[in-house]
């Protein structure tokens, strides 16, 4: 019986040697041109920041993906600023902040993303858009560049780009609109606090159009292979096309599988927050109250109360309580486990305490 | 150390100048102001968005110092230099102006010496302890740091021409096509200085870039602002200024001065490993050999039917190979002998005092570095951990290690050449030549021992045999240590230790290499 077993065992091993032998390969950062067939945004962010720290630096190498749903940050943005944070948990479309700079783009699977990695010395944002431009006028549109370096039909943006730069390397990675669900992209970018003011880059909002708007027959496929010939001409490679799966291989690389980690994390997500005030009011049965908050690296530094004239539900010394507890927390994640805070959520002023976390949530 | 080809210093900022004196170069703290620079692309500033470190931490050249956002791009800065974070001049959240001052970061600085006067008492001095440098024709002028380095893509100090030319921008007089401009760029030729190139209308073609590149970036002098040649009659005698490396080197070999040698020579007998290498060479482990000779398909019957075997390391082509030398052998041989003996294991520890007794850090591995003679001059890369190594896997590492170095311009990079070297160096000079004997010179910050291995060849050896003699393989080794570190002894034990491994290196069976 035994015997059998183990014969067996060995039959069937020889049979899938041939799968087998492709699945354990490690994926190697050396080829040119990659096509990554997850659509995980946070595997993707990795992989591309991978192959980025990875690759040998004096060769061009081109990375595409599509991502399900997902709202993409600037390194350096405050996403409350950014994000409709009611519409992300309502829709269920989380944000992500990604490494290189810049601002916020919307991304699904009708959009498709673009990263053309380059030698630092050789680096030039002008050149790398018209590679993108060329293969977008080779599927029918007719395509220009603006001054801020991104490919627009007419008006319209249809593409939009972001850059990182290290020591003896540089990327511009960016999106193309193909068939993206605009309506879905306008109410999570659409977040309205003009009181809130950040240091940091501010997203330039421009109309958008998709590319099939313009030309319908233009597919994510079509494209793929659009900028793959021209990324070809332009820097000679003759490397073959390699496809990415997000498998047990490439999810074992430690690199991608701690940058997986990272991404969502407080740490990164909101602690790479730069330094806002936020200045609010509200109109309550008894008066007007105004709340000045300041955070910087998504922790409250302070927050500083305006009070109506003769109130008298609430008392001065109950307020400085408030901003005292808020002070050290992390912008819109209270510890309510804190024993201060508690009070805070149940005591008279709790109203004006309901009113912050809701601000905060927004 | 011999430092990388990217490793520079600052021009200008001299403290003061000494006259020549004394026999040894001083040095000083100097506090050097690392500038925003120009990143390109018409950005005139950037925001500080994270700082890397805080003062007092120390710092060396390629640590990650900040990052910097400029509309769209984020940008990471590392540092230049090897030294101690000052002060940081802009904060985190505000902005800097491209030009103007980022942090303050203090380097320990060779001070430049005046050459005027004192110049003959200076060659004499050095002519005579290094006797295997070759004179050379000092420059007129002062010029403490030759320009024809490539700057360090942040260098600040170079003037906007200098740049755009660094940055390699496209200008309208240079014609070319885009593969060409991108071999060009792979190549770090810099167009301009083709022009006009062999193909129609002036066109540069790539021929144009490879003859370029034959000739050796000697012939490149784009940063001519402050160097000067001598103007003398070209039919007698010629100044030529020092090339980057050679520069270093002779920096070094001055400061070597400090260090008191004492040499030792003897031969070791190769004849066993003589005899066993054609055995090693034909058991060279698959991910070494060249894929040419990869067995062109897989066996009816493998190791791996039942169980996958781990897969092999990643092994790039430069470290394929299709024999072994006596080197990687005599390397392995040695880090066994270093195993044994603590003291060669050890280097000065690095101190910013000079009034504290020095200290010597033992590490528990041996690293060995290896003097490297490539077209853009001698360099040491340190292999590291080479006991862990098979002698197979330390083939492999002087294989890549050479093909890196033989590039122009070099493709050593930090990781192979360490900031903290090897305690032991080797240098192969019997690759190069049949000599005798060496005195090769250690240099502070390199380790405490050299040893310079000639070329094997056969003599009769009369101890050997009954009395009548034997043929035997020998080859000539001549160490050089130093004597403020090792005693004389010590060192020749130590050599009779390296000596039983590879005269006998049965033994490496019995402890499983």
């Amino acid at each position: 019986m035994l015997r059998a077993c183990v014969f067996s065992t060995w039959r069937s091993h020889s049979r899938k040697r041939g799968l087998s032998t492709a699945a354990n390969n490690t994926l190697s950062p050396h080829h040119s041109i990659y096509v990554s067939n997850s659509s995980n945004p946070y595997f993707n962010l990795s992989l591309e920041d991978w192959l980025f720290r990875h690759k040998n630096h004096k060769e061009p190498l081109l990375l595409i993906y599509r991502d399900v749903p997902c709202v993409v940050i600037g390194r350096n943005q405050n996403p409350w600023k950014e994000v409709n944070m009611v519409a992300s948990r309502t829709t269920g479309v989380p944000w992500i902040r990604r490494r290189s700079g810049g601002g916020t783009v919307y991304h699904d699977l009708g959009n498709t993303n673009f990263s053309i990695h380059l030698p630092r010395s050789s680096f030039d944002r002008h050149a790398t858009a018209q590679v993108v431009l060329r293969a977008v006028r080779s599927l029918g549109v007719d395509a220009n560049i603006n001054d801020r370096n991104d490919i627009c039909v007419g008006k319209d943006k249809v593409s939009g780009s972001a850059y990182k730069i290290v020591n003896n390397r540089a990327y511009h990675h960016g999106t193309m609109l193909i068939s993206t669900r605009l309506d879905v992209l306008g109410d999570l970018l659409r977040s309205n606090k003009p009181t809130m003011e950040t240091r940091g880059v501010a997203s330039v909002r421009s109309p958008v159009c998709n590319l099939q708007q313009y030309e319908p027959s233009v597919s994510h496929e079509g494209f793929v292979e659009a900028v793959i010939d021209s990324f070809r001409q332009e820097y000679n490679i003759e490397d073959s096309t390699h496809t990415v799966e997000e498998n047990v291989n490439t999810l074992g690389i430690d690199y991608i599988h701690k940058g997986m980690e990272e991404l969502p994390r407080w740490d990164w997500a909101f602690g790479q927050t730069p330094e806002f005030t936020y200045n609010i009011s509200r109109t309550f049965d008894w008066g007007t109250v105004t709340a000045r908050i300041r955070s910087k690296h998504g922790i409250i530094l302070n927050c500083s109360f305006e009070l109506p004239d003769g109130h008298q539900s609430i008392s001065d010394d109950l307020v400085q309580d408030q901003s005292r507890q808020l002070e050290g927390q992390r912008y819109g994640f209270l510890d309510e486990t804190k024993e201060g805070i508690q009070r805070m959520m149940e005591g008279p002023g709790a109203e004006i305490w309901q009113w912050l976390k809701m601000e905060m949530d927004t | 150390m011999l430092s990388r080809v990217r490793f520079r210093r600052l021009p200008g900022r001299l403290s003061f100048v000494s006259h020549f004196h004394t026999s040894y170069p001083s040095w000083a703290k100097v506090h050097k102001t690392f500038k925003l620079a120009d990143i390109g692309e018409g950005i005139t500033e950037c925001e500080v968005i994270r700082w890397s470190v805080n003062p007092p931490d120390s710092i060396a050249a390629f640590d990650a110092l900040c990052e910097v956002q400029s509309d769209k791009a984020s940008v990471e800065i590392t540092s230049p230099f090897d030294g101690t974070v000052k002060e940081l001049l802009v904060k985190e959240g505000e902005v800097a102006r491209v030009g103007s001052g980022l942090c303050i970061i203090e380097v320990d600085e060779e001070v430049a010496v005046s050459l005027e006067e004192d110049a003959p008492s200076a060659s004499q001095q050095n002519n005579a302890s290094s006797g295997l440098q070759p004179s050379e024709a000092k420059p007129k002028e002062q010029t403490p740091f030759p320009t024809k380095r490539r700057p360090h893509p942040l260098d600040p100090n170079i003037s906007p021409e200098q740049q755009l030319l660094l940055l390699g921008r496209n200008h309208a007089n240079v014609l070319a096509t885009p593969s060409v401009r991108h071999f060009a760029k792979q190549k770090d030729v810099e167009l301009s200085l083709l022009v006009p190139g062999s193909g129609k209308a002036g066109r540069i073609e790539k021929r144009d870039i490879e003859a370029y590149l034959q000739i050796g970036i000697s012939a490149t002098n784009t940063n001519s602002a402050t160097s000067t040649t001598s103007k003398d009659d070209p039919a007698e005698d010629a100044i030529v200024e020092f090339g980057r490396t050679r520069w270093n080197m002779y920096r070094a070999m001055t400061k070597s001065l400090e260090i008191p040698h004492f040499g030792y020579s003897t031969s070791l007998d190769l004849t066993v490993l003589h005899e066993i290498l054609p055995i090693i060479n034909s058991h060279i482990p698959r991910h070494y050999l060249p894929t040419s000779l990869h067995p062109p398909h897989t066996p009816a019957f493998s190791p791996s039917a039942i169980y996958p075997q781990p897969a092999s390391p990643d092994v790039p082509s430069s470290g394929h190979y299709t024999k072994l030398t006596y080197l990687p052998i005599l390397l392995k041989t040695l880090s066994k002998a270093m195993l044994e003996w603590p003291l060669f294991r050890s280097s000065i520890t690095p101190s910013t005092s000079t009034s504290d007794k020095p200290t010597l850090t033992v590490r528990p591995n041996a690293d060995i570095s290896i003097a490297l003679s490539t077209p853009t001059g001698l360099y040491t890369p340190t292999l590291q951990r080479v006991n862990t190594h098979s002698v197979y896997s330390v083939a492999s590492q002087l294989k890549h290690i050479s093909h890196l170095g033989r590039q122009i311009p070099s493709g050593l990079t930090p990781a192979e050449m360490p900031k903290r070297g090897g305690t032991v160096t080797v240098s192969n000079v019997g690759g190069i030549g049949a000599g005798e004997g060496a005195s090769p010179v250690l240099v502070p910050g390199t380790g405490i021992a050299i040893v310079a291995i000639g070329r094997a060849k056969w003599i009769w050896d009369v101890d050997r045999g009954d009395g009548s003699g034997e043929r035997r393989l020998k080859v000539n080794v001549s160490w050089s240590a130093d004597h403020r570190v090792v005693e004389g002894a010590e060192l020749v034990a130590f050599i009779e230790s390296w000596r039983s491994w590879v005269e006998h290196p049965q033994r490496l069976i019995a402890e499983g290499v």
